[in-house]
């Protein structure tokens, strides 16, 4: 047998470090039951993996994006606004639950929707 | 680079150099010079043998903290990249031991049989992960069709001041909550159920993201891999524009080897 070790023959779905975190965190065998004498205790930095935990915030966040699917449909006879309730939908889709709802409490936490559009499009330029 | 460590000395006597494990593998593999896995700076991974049976295992600073993002990915990509060609059994990420000795006689004799036995239970097999995420909007106009109490309170709630309505809010939120976690729970057996003929064992995964529909990771005979991409499919198909399907692997069996094998 050979191992191939070539970075591109790799899985067909390349992974975030998320995913990682996710993949080998409390997963895997422990060696610890295994070996007892001669394990040596190193340091092995805080590592999280996010876990949903539901609270208030995020009952807050689940309303407010019904409260804004109500508006998308409602709108839908005006073109300028279709278009950009249209991009924030796509964003929700690619950015997932959890990062569009702070996008969404920031927007809430910010005053009128001059200023939120100038927030919006400043993470923009900045992504 | 040496055939083996030994232990390697700082200046005050303590140990300075230790051996990091990936994983357990056949005595059989070859493995290709010159990769490196985790640490500063990172060791080559080498092989210590003992009888059929061998770890994947490099040397580590053991005076350094590990687990950067280069250290997660270098562990998982070792594993993964073993998996494609020979059986392994992963080890938790942060195994050091004192010297090869150890590995050679403490890990790998004193729990050989064991070892050999799980070995031979993963021939041929590798872990895949599917994973399911909710489509927003379909899912919340879905909650919303479903359950007229969620419809009134979106009603009441719309066009009016959100401090005035916090607590409609909450209870509508909660309501969206709660149902998504149970759609989770019957989205995550029906794919659980439609595999399971087509995998050796199934290892559903704590949701970690409030989208998440399904996520499980399956222990696969590579002639299963397929019925799996069918599977798949079938769901893609069934569920279109509401959840968004993925498939990962093949990965090292990380959720199927547990403490004591």
């Amino acid at each position: 047998m050979t191992v191939m070790q070539s970075g591109g023959s790799r899985g067909p779905s390349p992974t975030g470090l998320a995913d990682v975190i996710e993949t080998i965190l409390d997963k895997g065998m422990v060696i610890d039951a295994y070996v007892r004498v001669s394990l040596v205790g190193i340091e092995v930095l805080t590592i999280d993996a996010r876990i949903v935990i539901a609270s208030v915030d995020t009952y807050l966040r689940f309303a407010e994006a019904v409260n804004r699917l109500d508006i998308s449909q409602e709108k839908q006879g005006l073109p300028g606004l279709v278009g950009s309730m249209q991009e924030d939908g796509a964003k929700h889709k690619t950015k997932g639950m959890l990062d569009a709802a702070t996008d969404k409490l920031r927007d809430y936490a910010g005053n009128g929707e001059r200023e939120r559009q100038g927030a919006r499009r400043s993470r923009r330029e900045v992504e | 680079m040496s055939a083996s460590t030994q232990e390697k000395s700082r200046p005050d006597g303590g140990q300075q150099m230790g051996v990091y494990v990936y994983g357990i593998v056949p005595g059989d593999v070859k493995l290709n010079s010159g990769v490196h896995g985790v640490g500063e700076p990172p060791g080559e991974i080498r092989l210590v043998r003992s009888a059929d049976l061998a770890a994947l295992v490099s040397e580590v600073d053991i005076t350094k903290p590990l687990g950067t993002p280069d250290d997660l990915q270098a562990h998982v990509d070792i594993l993964d990249a073993v998996i494609t060609d020979t059986p392994v059994l992963p080890s938790r990420f942060g195994a050091v031991l004192t010297n090869d000795e150890a590995v050679a006689e403490e890990l790998l004799d004193a729990n050989h049989d064991e070892f050999a036995g799980a070995l031979q239970q993963l021939e041929g097999r590798a872990q895949y992960v599917v994973r399911g995420r909710y489509v927003q909007q379909a899912l919340l106009e879905e909650i919303l069709s479903e359950n007229p109490k969620a419809a009134r309170l979106r009603d009441r709630i719309h066009g009016a001041d959100p401090d005035a309505t916090r607590e409609l809010r909450i209870q509508l939120g909660e309501i969206i909550n709660n149902t998504v976690v149970n759609k989770r729970e019957a989205d995550t057996r029906l794919l659980v159920s439609a595999m399971k003929d087509h995998c050796m064992a199934s290892g559903p995964r704590v949701a970690t993201n409030e989208l998440d529909a399904v996520y499980v990771a399956f222990l696969m005979d590579a002639d299963q891999v397929g019925e799996l991409e069918r599977v798949v499919q079938e769901l893609s198909d069934r569920w279109p524009g509401r959840v968004e399907l993925q498939v990962r692997g093949p990965m090292a069996p990380y959720d199927f080897v547990g403490t004591g094998g």
